[in-house]
């Protein structure tokens, strides 16, 4: 009953049905039923389970097998799409229509992307792979390309990026085959370790660049944040969570069961000092880091989420890169507690769109009053993009940092800090600029988003510190996957580590957090509360008093001083390099248009056919 | 019943002006069914066993031979069915019309010849047959359609003069021009300077239509101005024979390693040049064209690996093609000019738009669509060959599909931009496209059983010396009859039960 064939099954159903019935708004419902019903078949399978299904074509067998790994990606992107369906079923699925937008096409676009996911994540060889691969680089392209002109030109932008690295991929799926003479994931984990050192760092290369594309890993991160962020909100809320992972799944499969991280570790650049391995830590951490502060000078709220999405990734890799079985639970743990709180993020921030029609930095403010659960949404998806207790951002991100100090790497954990630090930057940004501060006139009137928009992104960050307090929850399926990719399992409990290394137990660290806040709250409302209520316009500065259409909210050049500082090093070098590969790529078309523009093709034809006599002869 | 694969759409052509009424309009397509009908019959027959026919009775070598194995009936199969589908139904005055079908007829009736064809005098009239044909659809009825026909009748022009001249080489040095008898008599006359010029004249000759770089300067300019029909009909069908016959010449005559090498060098520049020019497109039907002579050069690439391997690869690019080219043609009629002025195209026309990604992901190749199949065959059979030009090939493979997608789905961006203005676009006519989206969107379904087929195909045409032993068997025959291959059977399959001994005759 709870088996890969049904998943599938109803996961293609809910695909046809989205593509049937997704016009009508009732089908939110049926279609949060099915991705329901998918969890449950989902959690309740014995694993590892082999499809029934599958054929043999040249030589080589095709065939899908769910194990841990792929069970814990999968069950965060149903988790994903059922908070996205969510939003699609009320006010901001009714607007989007009446925008000109087809609600059947998002529909069907996010089954799509689900059926796509659950394919790659249960394949068991490398062609069933690169099939879910593709439908996924195409559906998530598709998803990219709803709600608009300004959507369809990002997504766009996607599509170089996506097709070189599909194609990196099928260039390592070739290799392995002529090198290891098999495309199974079992069989290739055996025979390619034992494949010389250049065989090796060519698959990595090839498939590393592959799957970093998906993942938005240096250097080819530059499409991710304007692909998300200008999709539809319930697109964007599905593709910050899951979408990208889907490079991580990749990046875990080749470097972990695949290659292994021994055999990427002989692969040394300065011997004894500096490796494959290393190199792959580092670009982690710069992905941590440049996006990051990318983030930080994004004046659109939509921006600075999906470019902290690509930097928290740079986590979740690092994380894996370690080998060890703490930083590997972290960097896995991310990927589901990043997906919690990203997306109660998103929804927050496209529920603002939603009321005030804008999500620019600069034109928002004090919105705290008139949109307190949205409020309260972002406050506790900022706490967790930031890594701090009682939200569960703060044990994957601890485990990582515990790996990095235990595995003495500590310069890879001073820039995992420093970009910890310009993420709490940059969210402060956010939610002061959208929500506190001063209200502008214009937003007096804004009412809080309506329930089809809070309960998806309240019920996201109650996940988001449940299991935060007790990520034991979480570290089940985490342990699983570690064991399906035959890595040490890290030793956990409810509360969170129990190891010789390190302990962790939130439930405690929690409890002395909330008493804290106890103490000074008896402090505080016990001892003489002084404060006065006044309304939120009634502001004044220096002694005088500002009337609403003063404006006292500080907003623009936000952290002018640190910019003032750090603003030399931004140097877009990423955006210089792409624009002149594509430059480059348009003057060799441009030539090779002259050739097909010739004047005396005739001429030519016959120089050819004499220099090639010449040629024989000669020979 | 070889014979008539190319006799009746000829005998149409002659009889069409002559028919009265109705049955003017249904004498074509009638025949063209038949040939289909025969193919697809011959196809039955030609799996289990290739079939041979010495005309009149005469002996090979002396005598005229047709010959077909399971390609030859596939591409009879694919001449006949993709001409009715590109048929010219209607449109013009009666005159005019008379004159397209009949042309479209010959050329229908020259592709079947070229692709029964077992002599290479015999290849050289019909390959004349169809580049008349062509030139006289190709100059259509407006100024920059004739300008680019001109341009492309000096070039075929000289193309075939310089194929003559290499005919010519062949049958001053080996006193034949029996295409199995040069198989067994290449290895001793022709493995020399001159014999190596006869290849290079050939393969730039014909080379003209099968738009092999260097010489395929005419596609670009005739592709965009002609009717789209001719122009899927040139790109998806003409192109495809003449690389088959380029083929079996490789194979059977010239399977040396810098005729290959040739095949390979001449491929690989025209998937750069194409696919670079394409990139630069303004206009999505001289896009289709570049982008016809970059897939064109894959197969040139494919078929390029020795053995087998690279003849499946060939024919599953060049198959591919087949069916997806004529069909972006088809769906672009009405999308000429420049790309802005495709905007909000998709809302108007929904369904054609939609099958244009479809068959635009195909040609990236992306899974499980049968355009995947061809390019995963091309690199696993290039990268078993030694590291060198053939992986250097294969990464020109994968770096012009990355180019192709982004100025096809420029495309795609146009169609699904929005527009705001009202004026109105037509409507595109789904039919023909549709109707080979269905084969396509099938041949993905069932490639795990059409995978049997197509190796047994890339058997016989890699397979010479089964070739050469069923046409010079030296052994009587009853006169005008399809004569049962004696000697070894080509590729012989234990499972299967042995073919029929008798052919049908004409």
């Amino acid at each position: 009953m709870m088996t890969l064939d049904n998943l599938l099954a109803l996961s293609g159903a809910t695909t046809l049905a989205a593509l049937l019935l997704g016009q009508s708004r009732v089908f939110a419902w049926l279609g949060g039923l099915m991705y329901i019903g998918q969890i449950i078949l989902l959690a309740a399978m014995n694993l590892p389970d082999v499809a029934s299904f599958g054929f043999d074509i040249f030589g080589q067998t095709v065939g899908w097998q769910m194990d841990g790994f792929g069970r814990f990606f999968a069950l965060i992107t149903l988790g994903a799409a059922l908070a996205a369906i969510a939003y699609t079923g009320g006010e901001w699925g009714d607007r989007y229509v009446q925008n000109g937008n087809s609600r059947r096409t998002l529909q069907f676009a996010l089954a799509l992307n689900v059926l796509a996911m659950l394919l790659l994540l249960a394949s068991k060889d490398l062609i069933a792979f690169f099939i879910g691969w593709e439908l996924t680089s195409w559906a998530g392209f598709m998803l990219m390309a709803q709600g608009g002109d300004r959507a369809l030109r990002a997504a766009l932008r996607y599509v170089p990026y996506a097709m070189g690295g599909a194609m990196a991929v099928l260039a390592g799926i070739v290799l392995a085959h002529t090198w290891a003479g098999s495309l199974d994931i079992g069989v290739l984990a055996g025979r390619l370790p034992g494949l010389a050192n250049w065989q090796i760092a060519t698959l990595l290369v090839l498939f590393g660049s592959g799957f970093a594309v998906k993942m938005g890993l240096l250097p080819f991160h530059l499409w991710q944040a304007p692909a998300y962020a200008e999709a539809a909100g319930a697109g964007t809320g599905f593709l910050a969570a899951i979408s990208s992972r889907m490079g991580l799944f990749g990046l875990g499969l080749l470097l972990i069961k695949l290659l292994t991280l021994s055999r990427v570790a002989d692969l040394s650049f300065i011997p004894g000092v500096f490796d494959a391995q290393d190199l792959v830590a580092w670009l982690a951490a710069f992905t941590i880091v440049l996006p990051t502060f990318t983030a930080l000078k994004q004046n659109d709220a939509r921006y600075l989420l999906a470019w902290h999405g690509i930097g928290q990734s740079g986590y979740m890799l690092l994380g894996l890169a370690m080998g060890d079985p703490i930083g590997t639970a972290g960097g896995l743990l991310h990927v589901f507690n990043h997906a919690t709180y990203q997306a109660a993020l998103v929804f927050s921030v496209f529920a603002v769109i939603h009321r005030t029609g804008t999500a620019d930095l600069n034109s928002l403010g004090g919105l705290v009053t008139r949109m307190p659960l949205s409020f309260l949404a972002m406050l506790m998806g900022i706490i967790g993009l930031a890594g701090l207790p009682p939200m569960n951002g703060f044990v994957s991100k601890w485990l990582v940092y515990r790996s990095l100090m235990i595995d003495g790497h500590p310069f890879l954990f001073l820039m995992a800090v420093l970009g910890t630090l310009g993420t709490i930057l940059s969210v402060y940004k956010l939610i002061h600029n959208t929500f506190l501060g001063q209200l502008r006139a214009e937003h007096e009137n804004v009412k809080e988003a309506p329930w089809s928009m809070t309960i998806p992104m309240l019920a996201l960050v109650g996940l988001g510190f449940l299991t935060g307090v007790a990520p034991g929850l979480a570290l089940h399926y985490v342990a699983e996957a570690q064991a399906a990719l035959g890595l040490p399992v890290m030793p956990y409990t409810m509360g969170g580590v129990q190891s010789p290394r390190g302990d962790l137990d939130m439930i405690w660290v929690v409890g002395v957090l909330f008493a804290g806040f106890g103490v000074g709250a008896i402090l505080f409302y016990g001892f003489g509360n002084k404060s006065k209520r006044i309304h939120q316009l009634d502001n004044y500065a220096g002694g005088h008093f500002l009337s609403a259409d003063v404006r006292y909210h500080y907003s623009d050049n936000f952290y002018a001083g640190l910019m003032h500082r750090i603003g030399p090093l931004y140097r877009s070098s990423f955006t210089w390099l792409e624009s002149s590969i594509a430059s480059s790529v348009d003057l060799a078309a441009s030539l090779m248009q002259g050739w097909y523009r010739q004047v005396t093709p005739a001429l030519v034809l016959l120089i050819a056919a004499a220099l090639g006599l010449g040629w024989t002869i000669w020979r | 019943m070889i014979v008539l694969v190319l006799v009746l759409p000829l005998l149409a052509a002659f009889l069409l002006p002559l028919m009265p009424g109705m049955l003017r309009r249904l004498i074509g397509p009638a025949a063209l069914l038949a040939v289909a009908g025969i193919g697809i019959d011959l196809a039955t027959i030609t799996f289990q066993q290739p079939v041979v026919l010495a005309v009149g009775g005469f002996l090979p070598p002396l005598g005229i031979v047709f010959q077909a194995d399971a390609v030859s009936a596939v591409m009879v199969v694919a001449v006949a069915l993709l001409t009715l589908l590109l048929w010219p139904w209607q449109g013009d005055d009666a005159s005019v019309l008379d004159r397209k079908q009949a042309l479209t007829l010959i050329l229908a009736a020259a592709c079947s010849g070229l692709a029964v064809s077992g002599d290479i005098f015999n290849v050289y009239v019909f390959y004349e047959l169809a580049a008349v044909a062509s030139y006289g659809l190709a100059s259509g009825n407006n100024a920059a359609a004739k300008v680019a026909a001109f341009r492309y009748v000096i070039l075929g022009g000289i193309g075939s003069l310089l194929a003559q001249v290499g005919i010519t080489l062949l049958y001053f040095r080996t006193g034949t021009l029996n295409l199995a008898h040069l198989a067994e008599l290449a290895p001793h006359t022709l493995y020399d300077p001159l014999g190596m010029s006869a290849f290079l004249l050939i393969l730039l000759g014909f080379g003209v239509k099968a738009e092999l770089f260097l010489v395929n300067t005419w596609a670009p300019e005739v592709y965009a101005t002609a009717e789209t029909r001719v122009s899927g009909l040139l790109a998806g069908l003409v192109s495809k024979l003449v690389l088959i016959i380029l083929v079996r010449v490789l194979t059977l005559i010239f399977a040396m390693t810098e005729a290959h090498l040739a095949f390979l060098v001449l491929g690989m520049l025209g998937t750069l040049t194409g696919e670079l020019a394409a990139y630069r497109a303004r206009d999505v039907r001289r896009m289709l064209a570049w982008s016809s002579i970059g897939q064109l050069g894959m197969a040139f690439v494919a078929f390029s690996i020795p053995g087998p391997a690279g003849m499946a690869a060939g024919l599953a690019v060049a198959l591919h093609h087949l069916i997806a080219k004529p069909a972006l043609f088809l769906l672009a009629e009405r999308w000429g000019g420049s790309l802005a002025s495709l905007t909000g195209a998709a809302r108007k026309s929904p369904i054609a738009a939609g099958l244009f990604v479809l068959f635009v992901l195909s040609l990236l190749g992306v899974p499980p669509l049968p355009g995947f199949w061809a390019k995963y065959l091309l690199l696993t059979g290039l990268a078993a060959q030694p590291a060198g030009l053939w992986w250097l090939a294969g990464a020109v493979v994968l770096l012009t599909t990355a180019i192709e997608a982004v100025y096809l789905f420029r495309v795609i961006g146009a169609l699904y931009t929005r527009d705001d203005s009202q004026e109105s676009q037509p409507a595109v006519n789904v039919a023909s496209s549709g109707i080979l989206a269905v084969v396509l969107v099938g041949a993905g379904l069932a490639s795990p059983i059409l995978a049997a087929p197509l190796d047994r195909m890339a058997a016989q045409l890699a397979d010479a010396p089964s070739y050469v032993a069923r046409i010079l068997p030296a052994l009587p025959m009853p006169p005008d009859s399809t004569m049962p291959p004696p000697g070894p059977v080509p590729s012989p399959d234990p499972m299967q039960p042995p073919g029929p001994t008798q052919g049908v005759t004409p």
